[in-house]
C-alpha cells in the first residue's frame, strides 16, 4: 500500500508532540509574558536586601560613586511594594534615606530624609523619569515601571528570548515612544531593553550583564544603562543579595527615614 | 574657611554621632569651633528611640517657613550665603521618641532655652524702631545682645509631635512650651531686648495632590501678653501656610507657597505701641516661589527662591548655581538680593545684598 500523504503527516506531528516537553513550551500571551517578567524583576521573594554600587561615567570618560543598601518589601506580588534606600557615598548624601510607598493604578508616595537639617522631604510622584541620584537610571528603573502603563505587543519568539514591544498609553507622561525588551525565556529576566525616541531611533538601553541565583532567585547582578545621545552610562553593582529576611512592615515608615534601622540596612 | 569632621558608630543598640565645624573668619578675624552634632541616640525597646545631646532638629512641612519648627534657626547664616544647612542651628535637647503603631509621638526638651542665631549688626545691619533707622555694630557701639531667661529649670523649651501617615497623607499636631525665639520683646528692668513667653499649637497635613505634592499648616502664637496692651512683649498671632510643588517639565520644578501671619488683638497694639507707624500690618502675606531646574545627570542646578511680601511690599530673592565637578568637589555661586522699605522684613536688610562663591571639598 501506497502510504497517503496523512500516514507521512502523522509520524511527524506524533513527534512534535513528543518534543513539546523536552524544549519547554513557548508562550504566547503577552500579558502573562510581562507579567512573570514583572514578577521576576521585581517581586522575587517576599522580600529582599542588596548592596548596591552605581558608577555614572559621562561622556568624558568621569567617573561619580553612589553606593547604597537597599530594602524592599511586597504587599502582594504584582502589587504594592515599599522601598528603603540608605546611602553610604559619597561623603555628601552619606546617610541619605530614600522611602518609596510603590502604589499600583496610583502615584507612588515618596520621601527624602536629609540628616543635615533633619528634614523629611515629600518628594512629587510626577517626575518617576528622572535620574535617579545623577546616574543614568530613573527613579522609575529602580522600583518598576506598572505593566498597565503600556500597552504590548509580542514581536518575536526567539531560541532565547520573548521580544516584547511596550508602547505608553499616556505618551505624554514619558519621553520615549516606545520601549522592546529582551525577556529571557527560562527566567523571566528583562535581559535588554532598548527606548525609542520620535525619530525612531534607540537613544537609550538597559542591559543586564551578569545574572546569578540567590535562595531560588535568579538575579541580576550587574546591570549598565546606558544614554546614547550622550555617551554617558552608568553600571550598577548588586551584591550580598539575600531574599525572604522577614523584615517587617514597621521598617518603611518615618522612623527609618529618621533612624534607620541598623538590623536590617547592615548587612552580615 | 570652614573645616568639618564627622564621626559616627553605629551599633545595634545605640549609635554616636559628631560633627563639628572649625571655621576661620574674614569679617570678625576670628577662629571658631561649632559642635554641630554630638549625640548618642539609643534604641532601648522595639517601640521607642531616645537622642541626647547636641542635635539639629526640624519638623513642620514649610520650605524655608517654619510655623510649629520652634527649634534654633541661624538667620545670620541664611542671609550671608553660607549653605542651607546652617539655616538650623543646633540644640542642646533630649528627643524622645515612641513609635506605638499607627500613632507616633515626638517629645524635645531643652533644658536651656536656644534663642535663634538672630541679627546683631555685626554682619548684617537692621531697623531700629527707637532710633527710627538703620543700625549696625559699628553704629551701636557693640552687636545686639538679648536678656536671656535666667537658667532654671522652669525656663526650658517642651516640643511635641503627634504624627500618623493616614493613606499616604501625613498628619501632625504640634505643641510648644518656651519662648520666643527672637528678640522681640523688651525688659524695662535690664534695658535690652528679650525673649518673653510663648506657647504654640499646631496641625499640618502633607500629602500628593494633581501630580504634585500639596501641604497645609497652621499655628497659634499664644504670647504671655494676655491683655495685648503691652507693648513690650509681642502679640499673639495666627500663622497660617499652604503650598504646592510639582514638576512642570522634566527636571524643572517649582514650588509655590502663601504664608499669612495675623496679629490678635491688632488695636490695642498700635494704641499702644510707642512707634504705632513701624508695626507690620495686622496680615502680613508673603508669597514664596522656588524653581529648582537639574542638568547634566544632576552635576548642575539651578535653583530661584523667591520672598514676596505684599502687605510689606519687600522681598528677598535667593539665585543659586550648583556644579558638582565630581563627588568630592562642588562649587556654588549664589545670591541674596532684598529690596524694599527700610522698615520691612526683608527690606531692612537691603543694604545687606550679597553674592558668594563657594568651593566645598568631601572626602
Amino acid at each position: 500500500m501506497k502510504p497517503s500523504p496523512a500516514s507521512l503527516i502523522t509520524p511527524i506531528v506524533g513527534l512534535s508532540l513528543l518534543a513539546r516537553p523536552v524544549v519547554a513550551q513557548d508562550l504566547t500571551d503577552v500579558a502573562e509574558i510581562v507579567q512573570r517578567a514583572n514578577l521576576a524583576s521585581y517581586y522575587a521573594g517576599n522580600d529582599g536586601r542588596a548592596r548596591v554600587r552605581m558608577t555614572i561615567t559621562d561622556a568624558r570618560g568621569r567617573n561619580r560613586i553612589r553606593q547604597f543598601t537597599i530594602l524592599r518589601r511586597d504587599q502582594s506580588d504584582g502589587g504594592d511594594q515599599d522601598y528603603a534606600v540608605l546611602f553610604s557615598r559619597p561623603a555628601d548624601v552619606r546617610n541619605t534615606v530614600f522611602l518609596v510607598k510603590k502604589h499600583v493604578g496610583r502615584d507612588d508616595d515618596r520621601w527624602l530624609y536629609l540628616p543635615a537639617l533633619d528634614l523629611v522631604k515629600r518628594i512629587a510622584a510626577g517626575d518617576k523619569r528622572t535620574s535617579f541620584v545623577g546616574s543614568h537610571f530613573l527613579y522609575e528603573d529602580v522600583s518598576g515601571r506598572s505593566v498597565d502603563e503600556d500597552e504590548h505587543e509580542l514581536v518575536e519568539t526567539t531560541d532565547a528570548f520573548y521580544v516584547v514591544k511596550n508602547i505608553p498609553r499616556d505618551a505624554g507622561s514619558v519621553e520615549f515612544t516606545s520601549w522592546t525588551a529582551w525577556i529571557d525565556k527560562t527566567t523571566f529576566l528583562p535581559i535588554k531593553m532598548e527606548y525609542i525616541d520620535d525619530a525612531g531611533e534607540v537613544y537609550r538601553r538597559i542591559e543586564a550583564l551578569d545574572v546569578a541565583e540567590f535562595d531560588g532567585h535568579p538575579t541580576v547582578t550587574r546591570m549598565q544603562v546606558s544614554d546614547l545621545r550622550s555617551g554617558g552610562y552608568t553600571i550598577s553593582e548588586f551584591r550580598n543579595v539575600q531574599y525572604d529576611l522577614g523584615i517587617p512592615e514597621s521598617v518603611f515608615t518615618e522612623r527609618t527615614l529618621r533612624s534607620p534601622s541598623r538590623r536590617w540596612f547592615s548587612v552580615r | 574657611m570652614r573645616f568639618r569632621l564627622d564621626l559616627s558608630h553605629y551599633g545595634d543598640r545605640f549609635e554616636l554621632v559628631f560633627k563639628g565645624d572649625l571655621s576661620a573668619d574674614g569679617v570678625s578675624r576670628e577662629m571658631d569651633i561649632d559642635i554641630r552634632q554630638a549625640a548618642i541616640t539609643l534604641h532601648p525597646t522595639e517601640w521607642l528611640d531616645l537622642r541626647a545631646g547636641r542635635q539639629v532638629l526640624t519638623w513642620g512641612t514649610g520650605d524655608l517657613v517654619f510655623l510649629n519648627d520652634l527649634f534654633p534657626k541661624d538667620f545670620v547664616s541664611f542671609f550671608i550665603g553660607r549653605e542651607d544647612e546652617f539655616l538650623k542651628a543646633p540644640s542642646n535637647a533630649l528627643k524622645f521618641s515612641v513609635y506605638a503603631g499607627p500613632i507616633n509621638l515626638d517629645v524635645v526638651w531643652t533644658p536651656i532655652f536656644e534663642p535663634d542665631r538672630f541679627i546683631t549688626g555685626e554682619r548684617l545691619s537692621f531697623f531700629d524702631p527707637s532710633t527710627a533707622g538703620l543700625v549696625s555694630a559699628t553704629s551701636m557701639g557693640q552687636p545686639l545682645e538679648s536678656f536671656l531667661p535666667p537658667k532654671k529649670f522652669s525656663n526650658g523649651e517642651l516640643a511635641g509631635r503627634i504624627f500618623r501617615t493616614l493613606s499616604g497623607y501625613e498628619l501632625s499636631l504640634y505643641g510648644y512650651v518656651g519662648f520666643t525665639k527672637q528678640p522681640l520683646a523688651f525688659d524695662l528692668a535690664a534695658d535690652m531686648a528679650t525673649h518673653s513667653g510663648l506657647s504654640v499649637y499646631g496641625a499640618s497635613a502633607r500629602g500628593t495632590w494633581l501630580g504634585g505634592v500639596a501641604n497645609l499648616e497652621g499655628a497659634y502664637y499664644d504670647s504671655a501678653d494676655d491683655e495685648g496692651t503691652d507693648s513690650n512683649v509681642p502679640h499673639s498671632q495666627f500663622r497660617g501656610l499652604a503650598g504646592y510643588e510639582r514638576e512642570l517639565i522634566a527636571n524643572l520644578t517649582m514650588g509655590l507657597q502663601y504664608y499669612l501671619e495675623w496679629t490678635q488683638d491688632y488695636d490695642e497694639l498700635v494704641a499702644n505701641s510707642a512707634t504705632p507707624q513701624f508695626e507690620p500690618d495686622e496680615i502680613r502675606h508673603t508669597v514664596t516661589t522656588r524653581f529648582t531646574y537639574r542638568l547634566r545627570q544632576e552635576t548642575l542646578m539651578l535653583t530661584l527662591f523667591g520672598f514676596f511680601s505684599s502687605s510689606d511690599e519687600d522681598g528677598h530673592l535667593r539665585p543659586s548655581l550648583t556644579y558638582k565637578r565630581s563627588d568630592a568637589v562642588t562649587l556654588t555661586a549664589g545670591a541674596n538680593i532684598m529690596f524694599g522699605d527700610d522698615v520691612a522684613f526683608s527690606g531692612q536688610l537691603k543694604d545687606n545684598s550679597n553674592a558668594y562663591l563657594r568651593l566645598r571639598y568631601s572626602f
